[in-house]
């Protein structure tokens, strides 16, 4: 799904060249929940930036098998909006928008009918529980259902790959095990998933671990996912 | 699409409504503002008669002495004078190149109404050929002008406004009826509905002044030995005691206009005059080179600077009001689009191309424009009521002519070219301001501001 050979992200200054990923190399099989961790400033929202096409790079990166390394800013575009789903720490709602019409944001953009956009968010809705509070805007709901909200959005577009980005860093506990529930529901369902956290026990719970380091990756290698305990899931 | 954008900008418009509310005032201050000089402009900069101006010249023939004294135009030497003498006038109208023409001048007559209660009052006359309606397409309220052999007699026949009809007979149909001009009975030929040229290009000598009330045939002139109301410009040193010697004299005091169909009538005419004023130079006169002009209504009214440079500078500064208010607004709307910024970002995110989130912004600009426009359509009618009620109303007040405040009305009336120049400033203004704002929101890179959302 997600094949990365020698990526390399600098960002410069007039001072100084900082080199946020160095000749970095991940391959996340379809279907696979790679949990992704390193200490601050390691690397891992640059890897995250640049997996989701947000920002330039240089080397090689395959998603869902095609080369996404020198696309138009409008074809990166249109890949992020049909092909990745993004979960954000700090849910990244648009607060003047219903539940609703944020799930409509990416769908709207991708053009669908409304008829069938309408069919895409209540089902996404339903499933993640948040049906009956479609018209709410984000400040009328908790974190954990922010994030669920969130987390519809990114499925609403059924996309090849999730990426979440310390989806329960703002989250207490028991949100945090609902939140990670969902996921490892969705990934069960066959959804691909990379998430960046530094939890350890969020890291438990993925397929595989891999570490980032000075922008390069320490592949820790596959695990047996461990059950939710609730304890020390703050970021 | 623009119904997606347009409700994005409303919800834009909720999360800062204070600052909506300046933008938009912003906007409406500098279009308001603009519209009122405008409309001032407009009333004086208008051609009366746009769709025939360019087949309508008023005649000028450079009878000037070599003597810069007598140059007349100090502001453009080069112009003729723009009236004729008696005789230039007389020989010119016997052509028989235009399609129509006619001598004119401003005189007065006293109207006796011979109706209980309506004391006599003095009228505005023009003294006039019987083309004069024909050509300037005068409309008619009831009857017709007199016909060209009526003007050579002359006969006892008059053409009145609707003013004086009303004052006169009561507004109703008074064709054929008889009305006392100076002490004679005249017949009433017809009654014009409502015309009020503005300028009145005819006679720029009172530009804004509204049109007469009496039209009489021109061979008037030498019957009444009628005196002229407007200017009398004498260029030479002839001593001018009577009508007669008025009548010699090298004065002018008379306008010519003619209607000319073709480019080819032009032509011809243009040769009629300049050869007209070659004899003219073997009798002594026309010492200058020739200088005889053609100039059509448009040329006309420049040429008699009808405009003025005070109601330019006005506009010019309405305009640069307007522009600072752009500019304002320009740092407004960036101020305003990077506060929103995070949400751009994370549109990005999620699929909008550059030209997604550019267009959005400018659909919200433009918004706030269009408002920012009607909001300025109507400060622009209350400054100009205003004006009304304090400036020209209290002019028109202590006019004797009842079209005074009518025409004081159209000096301060919005009409549809305005309601359009509003609309068309709202949308450039809103393109000025927001273009450059959500060219930069589109440019940024949606990674930025994804953590700070």
């Amino acid at each position: 799904m997600i094949a990365m050979q020698a990526v390399s992200k600098v960002f410069r200054t007039d001072l100084v060249e900082t080199h946020a990923l160095r000749d970095f190399d991940l391959e996340v099989a379809p279907g696979e929940f790679v949990a992704v961790s390193g200490p601050s400033g390691s690397g891992k929202t640059t890897f995250l930036n640049v997996a989701g096409l947000l920002e330039e790079f240089n080397g090689s990166y395959l998603l869902d098998g095609r080369d996404v390394g020198n696309l138009s800013d409008d074809e990166r575009s249109r890949i992020r909006n049909e092909k990745i789903g993004f979960v954000f720490q700090g849910f990244n709602l648009i607060p003047d928008l219903s539940v609703y019409d944020n799930l409509d944001v990416p769908l709207w953009y991708r053009r669908i009918p409304a008829a069938e956009r309408r069919r895409r968010i209540m089902t996404t809705l339903e499933r993640v529980g948040l049906a009956a509070r479609s018209k709410h805007v984000p400040a009328q709901l908790s974190g954990g259902q922010q994030q669920r909200a969130a987390i519809a959005r990114a499925l609403a577009g059924d996309p090849c790959v999730i990426l979440a980005d310390e989806p329960t860093g703002n989250l207490d506990s028991v949100m945090s095990g609902q939140v990670m529930d969902l996921f490892e529901e969705i990934h069960r369902a066959g959804a691909t998933i990379v998430m960046v956290t530094h939890n350890q026990e969020l890291v438990r719970r993925a397929q595989r671990h891999v570490q980032i380091a000075d922008g390069r990756l320490i592949d820790v290698g596959p695990q047996q996912p461990m059950p939710f305990t609730g304890a020390a899931v703050q970021a | 699409m623009l119904w997606h954008d347009v409700r994005q900008a409303w919800w834009s418009f909720r999360r800062s409504p204070w600052l909506t509310v300046l933008i938009i005032g912003a906007m409406a201050a500098g279009i308001g503002t603009s519209l009122i000089t405008l409309t001032l402009y407009h009333a004086r900069a208008g051609n009366p008669i746009w769709w025939k101006s360019d087949r309508l010249f008023a005649v000028t023939l450079d009878n000037r002495l070599v003597d810069p004294q007598s140059d007349g135009n100090s502001r453009h030497p080069e112009y003729p004078p723009f009236m004729l003498t008696w005789r230039d006038a007389q020989a010119i109208y016997r052509s028989d190149i235009p399609v129509r023409s006619a001598r004119m001048f401003a005189s007065r007559r006293l109207i006796d109404p011979q109706r209980p209660g309506v004391p006599i009052f003095r009228a505005a006359t023009r003294v006039t050929s019987a083309d004069f309606f024909a050509m300037f397409d005068v409309p008619f309220l009831y009857g017709t002008g007199w016909p060209r052999t009526a003007d050579e007699a002359p006969e006892p026949v008059v053409v009145i406004s609707k003013a004086i009809n009303d004052r006169v007979f009561g507004g109703v149909d008074s064709v054929g009826r008889s009305i006392n001009v100076s002490g004679r009975p005249f017949r009433v030929v017809g009654v014009i509905d409502g015309w009020m040229p503005q300028p009145r290009f005819y006679d720029l000598s009172g530009a804004f002044d509204p049109s007469e009330g009496i039209f009489l045939p021109f061979g008037w002139t030498t019957a009444w030995e009628l005196p002229a109301a407007g200017p009398i410009r004498c260029l030479s040193n002839d001593q001018v005691g009577s009508f007669k010697e008025l009548l010699a004299a090298e004065c002018v005091w008379l306008q010519v206009w003619a209607e000319l169909a073709s480019d080819e009538q032009r032509a011809r005419y243009q040769q009629f005059l300049d050869n007209y004023v070659r004899e003219q130079k073997e009798a002594g006169r026309f010492p200058r080179p020739l200088n005889n002009r053609l100039a059509d209504v448009s040329t006309w009214l420049d040429m008699n600077d009808v405009v003025g440079d005070k109601s330019r500078i006005l506009v010019a500064v309405a305009l640069l009001f307007l522009a600072v208010c752009v500019l304002n607004t320009l740092g407004l709307m960036l101020a305003r689009f990077l506060g929103a910024a995070p949400i751009s970002g994370l549109r990005r995110a999620l699929g909008a191309t550059r030209r997604d989130i550019v267009r959005q912004h400018l659909t919200e600009v433009m918004l706030m424009g269009l408002i920012g426009g009607i909001a300025g359509l109507g400060l622009a009618k209350a400054g100009l009521w205003l004006l009304h009620v304090l400036l020209f109303l209290p002019m028109a007040r202590q006019s004797i002519n009842p079209q005074a405040q009518t025409i004081a009305h159209s000096m301060t009336h919005l009409d549809g070219q305005m309601v359009l120049a509003a609309l068309a400033m709202s949308l450039i203004a809103g393109l000025a301001a927001g273009l450059y704002p959500a060219w930069r929101i589109g440019r940024l890179q949606p990674a930025s501001f994804l953590k700070s959302q």
